[in-house]
């Protein structure tokens, strides 16, 4: 579940010692059987959930979250709003055809560009040729940053939209606002007056949903909208003119999210992504802190009328057949998986494809039911009209290792066998295996292979799956399984260190399982591979770019006592006090047998990565010809990274981990920023050749976008740093453009 | 014995102090490294930290034999990281670089070594 980052980045002085040499290999391909959707093997699976119902007796410890079914704590609706109606879902008026359909040339209409999410723009007035000559056009502050005495969860991660005449997005802590796309003045901004106790593991707002309504004619107040979904719950619609609530949508402009989701306190469960909406339905995913507690509030995905705010359907893993709201004292199942990435709507199927993540307590899956077994970590096709999925591809059997799928979905065709296009769509995981589905029905398009995953000494009770799927017909975004002359350092000293860090854990390749008398080490891990940057592709060079991280992780699992010695507990724990344990890494994992240790897999006196560079690579595929890999390269520099936290200042490119994706344009150009050396690069999409690049005044921890207005072409990144990646927060949308030769 | 720690030069207190890390570094590959090849890991470890104890008490006792012992704990390091890892830059830099940067020290040792013995030979037959 959640987003997962990664610290550490790790270069080294004496780089300048060596010219950097660091090309990943592809895993070796294998052979073994078809993919299944349902979870392989004997003993996987119980027949039924374990959750507590009203009348089991609340743990005592003063280490446990109280019972599901204790009031919700103050804050946590906390505008205080009151139950939304439901609705027949039958009766969601006709939708009219929307921005992010078909936007117009300049514009960036979705949050990846248009409903495809391809994250492609056609316009092509910055090239290779002319990108080293871009400027700053202009800094926009969004005033969102930690204040004196807030510790720093900030992580803004917001690409803009731009709709005509508008610059829309959002600041880390959900304020909405319109920005002027060819000065950045501010036209309107709407203030939400979000708490700093509503921040969960980090203050993201990833961007907002532009709505055309069909029942609002065109010249009244919200005819056109924009949506947002907050991280104290709310799903909030203004008018795009004037940023005022709209007032016929949910009560007043603000649906509250809380609604059925039984026990919580402020910052267990957050939006940051836009929610999409298909064929009038505003769909809503949500995070729920990692690690807390079995019984965490639920992951349901749930369906609104974006016209009216009103209900429209729930999908509760754990109550197939119910798609209502809970009434009375229920609530909706506890501890099912969560989904936290960018969904992906398609009009056209009536569908919309939620990247899941795993059931509450990710690294013990004993007490899941059959039901969250099957969509956990897997990619669900939800039926907009009845909230009951289509299809399931499921990315992970059983995962205990948090490989939750933190990418957004992107659609295209694919060739079919008899010439016509298949309406295809890339799910990227950070496993770094690709997949690419037929999107009517789920099936892979490219070969998936299930092959054995070992698993000696797994936890008792707890077996693993056998089999895990492969996409063997993709390149796989990772390097080969680590070996001990992997390890790294400044000299043998630390490098030794390593080593010993290495043999001590459990390792048998990716699915190694979870173990208490060791560690075990986690490869790709939970930063691995492709994370939310998602990726970007070009429909007429058929490239398809992907930025991916090499950061294992080191992990343990503790005792219930142990775990108490070590005061975790979760959130809602009347005890917890914030800093005081538990809420990042380390996880209380209440009511199940064991606590959780994460770190990453480092030398911890240093804060350098124990395995060899790089730790972080782009990759661009061809698509079109059996997706080969064109050019693939280390991203990010040493200049911002070192030895105990310092900056070397050295321009090589030993590749650091990254966050956040790729824009590729028809100019030929890719733009990223990601990597932890807080500069954002124009990249020749065809060569890889970095054709300029700039620093930024805060990590670029943000998918980048462009846009164009007044007849110039523009780049957009918000440089809002990001706490756990360890780059310096800011609150500063940057946007660069050609400087202007008529003036 | 006549007090041969006495009187040193400046050269001859970085040549001890050089000799004293060394041991250092040895005795923590020598603990470090039998852990390791206790875990099933590389023996390179232990061996390699074996060599470097013995060659700092050399130089600490202002022995030349201390400065080629060291020499050739380098030799091996070399030979054996290209056997692990071949011509890769960024993998012979941990294992290489700082041993390397040490040994061009230690090699600047040597005629300070050879005067400290010259001398301590010149004593002894006094």
């Amino acid at each position: 579940m959640r987003r997962s980052h990664l610290l550490a980045t790790a270069a080294c002085a004496t780089l300048a010692w060596a010219p950097l040499v660091a090309n990943a290999q592809f895993a070796p391909a294998g052979s073994g059987g078809a993919p299944t959707s349902t979870v392989p093997g004997p003993g996987n699976g119980s027949s039924s959930s374990f959750e507590p119902t009203e009348n089991t007796p609340a743990a005592k410890s003063r280490f446990s979250g109280p019972s599901p079914y204790a009031p919700q704590a103050p804050g946590v609706n906390a505008a205080n709003l009151p139950d939304i109606g439901s609705m027949d879902p039958n009766d969601v008026p006709q939708m009219v055809p929307q921005q992010s359909a078909n936007p117009a040339a300049g514009d960036w209409a979705a949050y990846g560009h248009d409903d495809s999410q391809m994250r492609y723009s056609p316009l092509s007035e910055i090239t290779p040729q002319n990108a080293d000559q871009l400027k700053v056009a202009f800094v926009y502050h969004t005033g969102s940053h930690p204040r004196p005495g807030q510790t720093n969860k900030w992580a803004a991660e917001t690409t803009p939209i731009k709709v005509g005449d508008g610059l829309y997005m959002c600041s880390a802590q959900n304020d909405i606002m319109k920005l002027d796309p060819t000065t950045g003045k501010e036209i309107w901004r709407h203030n939400i007056n979000e708490k700093y106790e509503a921040i969960p593991y980090t203050a993201a707002c990833k961007g907002v949903t532009y709505f055309t309504s069909s029942q609002v004619p065109e010249g009244q107040p919200c005819h056109n909208r924009i949506l947002e979904g907050t991280l104290d719950m709310r799903l909030i619609a203004v008018d795009a003119a004037t940023g005022n609530l709209c007032p016929n949508f949910g009560n007043g402009g603000q649906v509250n999210l809380m609604q059925g989701m039984g026990e919580s306190v402020p910052g267990f469960v957050s939006m940051t992504t836009p929610p999409p909406i298909v064929n009038g339905v505003v769909v809503v995913n949500h995070e729920v802190l990692d690690g807390q507690r079995r019984w965490a509030p639920s992951g349901v995905i749930r369906g609104y009328d974006a016209e009216s705010g009103k209900f429209l359907w729930a999908w509760d893993v754990n109550r197939p057949d119910d798609h209502s709201q809970p009434t009375g004292n229920n609530h909706y199942s506890r501890g099912t998986p969560n989904s936290w990435a960018a969904m992906t709507g398609d009009n056209a199927l009536g569908l919309v494809y939620v990247p899941t993540g795993n059931s509450a307590s990710d690294y013990y899956s004993a007490l899941r039911s059959d039901a969250e077994n099957k969509v956990s970590s897997a990619v669900v096709a939800l039926d907009v009209k009845t909230g009951s999925p289509r299809w399931v591809f499921q990315t992970v059997h059983k995962d205990v290792w948090d490989y939750d799928i933190g990418s957004q979905a992107t659609l295209m065709d694919m060739p079919g066998p008899d010439g016509q296009p298949v309406p295809a769509l890339i799910m990227p995981t950070k496993r770094g295996q690709t997949f690419v589905l037929d999107r009517r029905d789920g099936k892979p398009i490219l070969p998936v292979e299930e092959r054995p995953a070992p698993s000696p000494g797994v936890i008792p009770g707890d077996p693993r799956s056998p089999t895990q799927p492969w996409s063997t017909g993709f390149p796989a975004l990772r390097v080969p399984d680590l070996k001990e002359k992997d390890m790294w350092g400044m000299s043998p000293i630390d490098q030794l260190f390593c080593r010993i860090k290495f043999r001590r854990a459990n390792y048998v390749g990716e699915f190694t399982p979870p173990s208490v008398d060791k560690p075990w080490i986690e490869y790709p891990g939970y930063n691995g591979g492709s994370d939310w940057g998602s990726m970007s592709y070009d429909p007429q060079s058929g490239i398809l770019i992907a930025n991916w991280n090499i950061t294992p992780m080191y992990d343990q699992l503790v005792t219930r006592k142990k775990a108490d010695q070590l005061g975790l507990m979760p959130v809602d724990d009347p005890n917890y006090k914030p800093g005081g344990g538990g809420a990042e890494g380390n996880g209380a994992m209440d009511g199940t047998p064991y606590g959780i240790v994460v770190t990453p897999f480092w030398d911890q006196y240093t804060g350098m990565m124990c395995n060899r560079p790089p730790y972080g690579m782009i990759t661009a595929i061809d698509m079109k010809h059996g997706q080969k890999v064109l050019w693939q390269h280390p991203l990010g520099t040493a200049r911002a990274n070192g030895p105990w936290g310092l900056p070397t200042g050295l321009p090589w490119e030993i590749g650091t981990p990254n966050n956040g994706g790729s824009v590729v344009t028809a100019g030929g150009l890719v733009f990223i920023a990601a990597a932890t050396d807080n500069q954002i690069r124009a990249i020749d999409e065809h060569t890889g050749k970095v054709v300029w690049s700039a620093v930024l005044p805060g990590g670029g921890q943000a998918n980048p976008m462009t846009y164009e207005a007044n007849g110039h072409q523009y780049v957009a990144i918000m440089a809002g740093g990001h706490h756990f990646m360890m780059t310096p927060v800011s609150d500063q949308l940057v946007v660069y453009a050609l400087p202007d030769h008529k003036g | 014995m006549p007090n041969t720690y006495g009187n040193r030069t400046l050269t001859e207190w970085l040549t001890l102090v050089l000799g004293v890390v060394i041991v250092l570094v040895g005795l923590f590959f020598v603990i470090g490294g039998a852990d390791l090849a206790m875990l099933g890991g590389s023996v390179y470890y232990v061996l390699c930290g074996i060599l470097l104890v013995a060659s700092g008490v050399f130089m600490v006792m202002g022995r030349t034999l201390g400065a080629f012992l060291y020499l050739g704990a380098l030799a091996y390091t070399w030979i054996w990281s290209l056997w692990e890892v071949g011509f890769s830059p960024v993998d012979l830099l941990p294992r290489d670089f700082g041993p390397t940067l040490l040994g061009i020290l230690v090699a600047l040792t040597i005629p300070v070594l050879r005067r400290m013995e010259t001398r301590r030979t010149l004593r002894g037959a006094v």
